[in-house]
């Protein structure tokens, strides 16, 4: 068959159909244009929010997805864009978030999320308020808090530094250089945090990439904290209503279609497979690791940096009767491999319903590795969780009725900086060609679901500016709470003034 | 105010299932307009209202309500559409003796009700814009309709004295209402009217189009320095400042329960309710219970505590009682600071 009857041409060809993907192509098909989606994925769409197959429990079907995400308060554009829709559905708003901490000698939970979003306190203090829990207090000792200031560097560090807006990469930098000599339960706490936050261990994050954290979830606002559940798998909830729109509005969706190569030129190849698709426009809103791989076997460009790709192991647990009252979620630091938990009968509808039906309860929990424990085989790493968790939760032991494990591909960035020429924003060196997704390289300050839709936006609005049409405005983010936000402006003119001497000084002495 | 302190004490047991500072009781939900914006009831889906109760039975849900809250907001669809308004508004207030009832109208049917009025506290009117042109497009009515409105609520603004009533408007901001918005809020200021504003919600968010919006922006600015200066704005400065920016709030529906036309209570607010995932409900009907406390720890039992935060909808009958509740303090400085915004102050939210 001769290549050109195999070969498609569309207005714009967008690879990749996660949240990316397709907050691009909804932007686009509003503006009249005819996206073409491709996901390689040959079943689900929707990437890391996608929704997977059904997993039976005694009778009861419940549908699998990557993991549980949060929609928090600062993910705007992302819900403003499922609202003018109608596709925002109604979420389960997050109450309290548990820390449970487990060192040589025993096991101490306190009860910290809702301290942190209703602090009396004002950002940057709001931190102040864990201190009034006397169930903090137990886990902590006075090493900890001889020790404060070292948090308090990194904090007012992480005010005065907006490593994406001012384009700090602080290349070789880690976070675990940042506390290796804090004390035992408060660099736990930290420790914590941040691999909930990047699924990885603190030697392995970025700064520059924590500290943008900090200011994105928490630091310079109070309810920045504040976030809620999907009502379900997050297929179901969002993505394939979302995917539905989008054909609705003239775009098409392609799945099982897993582009190898590009070729620029006046109009742009992308082969699949022995198929061809033309367009005169790409979007690429892959993962970090595909976007990489495509464009090394495109270009041959070597050089270029992507943020890592990393990969996890999700176990869930279901039991015939509930546990003692308490938080829906939180995180295990100290002397676990399970990192983060939710019990997805207080979060998701369809378990909500099975609670109420059988007395049930399920839990889901996160392992972000070290690799070697990720190595591990199935049964031996649900053997340790399942030890773990029942000394934990001690009323459930014997109650167990089903276990899962399912293993994540290396697809969930880690969000880091690289230098701005070898780093891809949302133009890129090859006209024509445009990325989207949390991992590319952009000012706006926000993470992970959120930065994927916005870029798939901006990359959007690229398209319709080269083509003349109307562009999209994004929704600002909140600003720092005023007392916060007069640090931050002392501290960045401070530094500001200090580099501007500096300068001065050396071409004085020349 | 005993009931405002009690709540203080849960809130600082942790206890989010707050006692109502009043009911909302949506009469029927059969509507004569057609308003663009709205989202819960209006003559397009006037075929699946639910048929409005007998006087006997809506008196009996009103009774129940009474035994626990004390303020009633009467509500629709339109409330003047139920056959036996005037009735129910008169045995509310003579025979329960609600210490306040508000009725919520958009003004259409005003003129035939001359006999309840007296009985209603606080009249409050939808109008979103002067201009009859364009406003009877957003609220689907041929232009006279809209005409016949304006000048309703000039004639029964001017008789606030005589029926005893203090009027109010509630206007949705939205960007086809908010050029007219400023003509509107001098319109108040002659009338003598108190004014609202919400901004229009889709989908429980903000309209995108206002949500960047920078005239939206300035203009809500500007109502805050209207407001400073003594103007009649309704809903307290810690509210506009939150329709700025769409900040988060910490929210406790429970404060203003809504009652359905059959006696359903919708708990823990509506939102929760229409989504029916388990969240929310109807978990009682009123027509069912003795009292306001039976129906009311039902409910708890039901669906326990409410959750707070749920950065859902911006509408402002939960935004207000939920600021005002948790944020003693702020509003107290607000009440001390700037006495000229007093009139417009507290307990005058509206109520969507």
């Amino acid at each position: 068959m001769p290549p050109d009857e195999l070969s498609r041409q569309s207005d714009v060809l967008i690879i990749g159909g996660g949240m990316a993907g397709l907050s691009a192509a909804l932007h686009l098909a509003e503006r009249g244009l005819k996206p073409l989606v491709l996901e390689a994925d040959p079943r689900f769409l929707g990437g890391r929010l996608a929704g997977s197959e059904e997993v039976e429990v005694k009778g009861w079907h419940f549908r699998l997805e990557h993991g549980v995400h949060g929609i928090w308060s600062q993910y705007r554009n992302l819900q403003s864009m499922l609202a003018r829709h109608h596709l925002r559905p109604v979420f389960t708003p997050s109450q309290e978030e548990l820390w449970i901490y487990r060192d040589s000698y025993n096991t101490r939970k306190a009860a910290v999320g809702s301290a942190i979003r209703y602090s009396i306190f004002p950002a940057p203090l709001h931190y102040i308020q864990l201190f009034l829990r006397p169930r903090f207090w137990r886990t902590i000792d006075l090493r900890d808090i001889s020790r404060m200031f070292h948090v308090w560097s990194l904090l007012i560090m992480s005010v005065g530094i907006d490593p994406f807006g001012e384009d700090q990469p602080m290349e070789g930098l880690t976070l675990g250089d940042s506390v290796k000599n804090w004390t035992p339960a408060i660099r736990a706490f930290f420790i914590g945090l941040a691999r909930n936050g990047f699924s990885t261990h603190a030697e392995e994050i970025p700064l520059s990439g924590f500290l943008a954290f900090l200011r994105f979830y928490t630091i310079l606002r109070r309810d920045a904290w504040a976030f809620s559940y999907l009502p379900e798998d997050g297929g179901t909830s969002v993505i394939e209503p979302l995917a539905n729109k989008v054909r609705e509005l003239g775009g098409e969706i392609r799945l099982g279609e897993k582009v190898n190569r590009l070729e620029g030129g006046p109009t742009w190849k992308a082969y699949c497979g022995e198929e061809t698709f033309s367009a005169n426009q790409i979007i690429l809103a892959v993962d970090a690791s595909a976007a990489s791989f495509l464009i090394k076997n495109s270009f041959g460009e070597n050089d270029l940096y992507f943020p890592r790709s990393l990969a996890n192991a999700i176990v869930r647990l279901w039991f015939d009767r509930t546990p003692k009252p308490g938080p829906e979620s939180g995180m295990f630091t100290g002397d676990f491999v399970m990192h983060n938990f939710f019990w997805l009968d207080r979060i998701y509808a369809p378990y909500r319903k099975w609670n109420k039906a059988t007395g049930g309860s399920a839990i889901e929990v996160h392992i972000y590795g070290p690799q070697e424990i990720l190595q591990r085989a199935d049964a031996a790493l649900l053997a340790q969780v399942i030890t773990e968790f029942y000394q934990v939760y001690p009323e459930l032991r014997g109650h167990l009725i089903h276990q899962h494990i399912q293993r994540n591909a290396a697809t969930h960035t880690l969000p880091s900086l690289g230098s701005k020429e070898r780093h891809l924003g949302i133009e890129t060196p090859w006209a024509n060609l445009f990325c989207a997704g949390d991992w590319v390289r952009d000012p706006m300050p926000s993470f992970f679901l959120e930065r994927a839709c916005a870029t798939g936006i901006k990359a959007a609005n690229a398209v319709l500016k080269s083509r003349g049409l109307d562009e999209w405005s994004l929704v600002d983010y909140l600003p720092p709470e005023p007392f916060v936000g007069w640090i931050e402006k002392l501290m960045i003119t401070g530094r500001k003034r200090r580099v501007a001497k500096r300068n001065s000084q050396k071409q004085f002495r020349k | 105010m005993l009931n405002y302190a009690s709540n203080l004490i849960k809130l600082a047991r942790n206890d989010r299932h707050l006692n109502p500072g009043v009911a909302i009781y949506y009469v029927t939900t059969q509507c004569n307009l057609n308003c663009a914006y709205c989202e819960d009831f209006g003559a397009r889906r006037n075929d699946h209202a639910e048929p409005p109760l007998h006087l006997d039975q809506a008196m009996k849900i009103l009774r129940v309500i009474r035994s626990g809250v004390d303020a009633l907001f009467i509500t629709g669809g339109e409330p003047f559409l139920h056959p036996d308004i005037d009735e129910l508004l008169t045995r509310a207030k003579q025979e329960l003796k609600f210490r306040e009832i508000t009725l919520i109208t958009n003004g259409f049917l005003l003129a035939k009700h001359d006999a309840a009025l007296s009985f209603v506290d606080r009249l409050i009117v939808s109008l979103d814009s002067l201009n009859a042109e364009s406003w009877s497009q957003t609220i689907g009515v041929p232009q006279a309709s809209a005409e016949s409105i304006h000048t309703n609520i000039r004639n029964y603004a001017a008789r606030q004295k005589e029926f005893g009533y203090q009027m109010m408007v509630n206007a949705v901001l939205s960007p086809e209402t908010l050029p007219d918005a400023e003509a509107l809020l001098e319109f108040c200021i002659e009338n003598h009217l108190l004014i609202s504003f919400s901004p229009q919600a889709v989908n429980n968010w903000v309209r995108h189009e206002l949500i960047v919006s920078s005239e939206y922006k300035a203009f809500i600015e500007k109502l805050i320095a209207y407001k400073k200066r003594g103007a009649p704005i309704a809903g307290s400065m810690a509210y506009l400042q939150t329709l700025i920016n769409f900040q988060p709030y910490d929210c406790y529906p429970t404060l203003a329960p809504r009652i359905m036309p059959n006696g359903d209570l919708t708990y823990p607010c509506r939102p929760f309710e229409k989504a029916n995932n388990g969240q929310g409900g109807r978990p009682v009907n009123l027509l069912n219970v003795k009292t306001w406390d039976e129906a009311w720890s039902k409910a708890h039992a039901a669906y326990r505590q409410p959750p707070r935060t749920c950065h859902s909808c911006f509408q402002q009958c939960y935004i207000e009682p939920s600021l005002m509740q948790t944020q003693p303090l702020t509003f107290l400085y607000e009440y001390l600071r700037y006495p000229a915004s007093r009139k417009g102050n507290l307990k005058t939210y509206a109520a969507g």
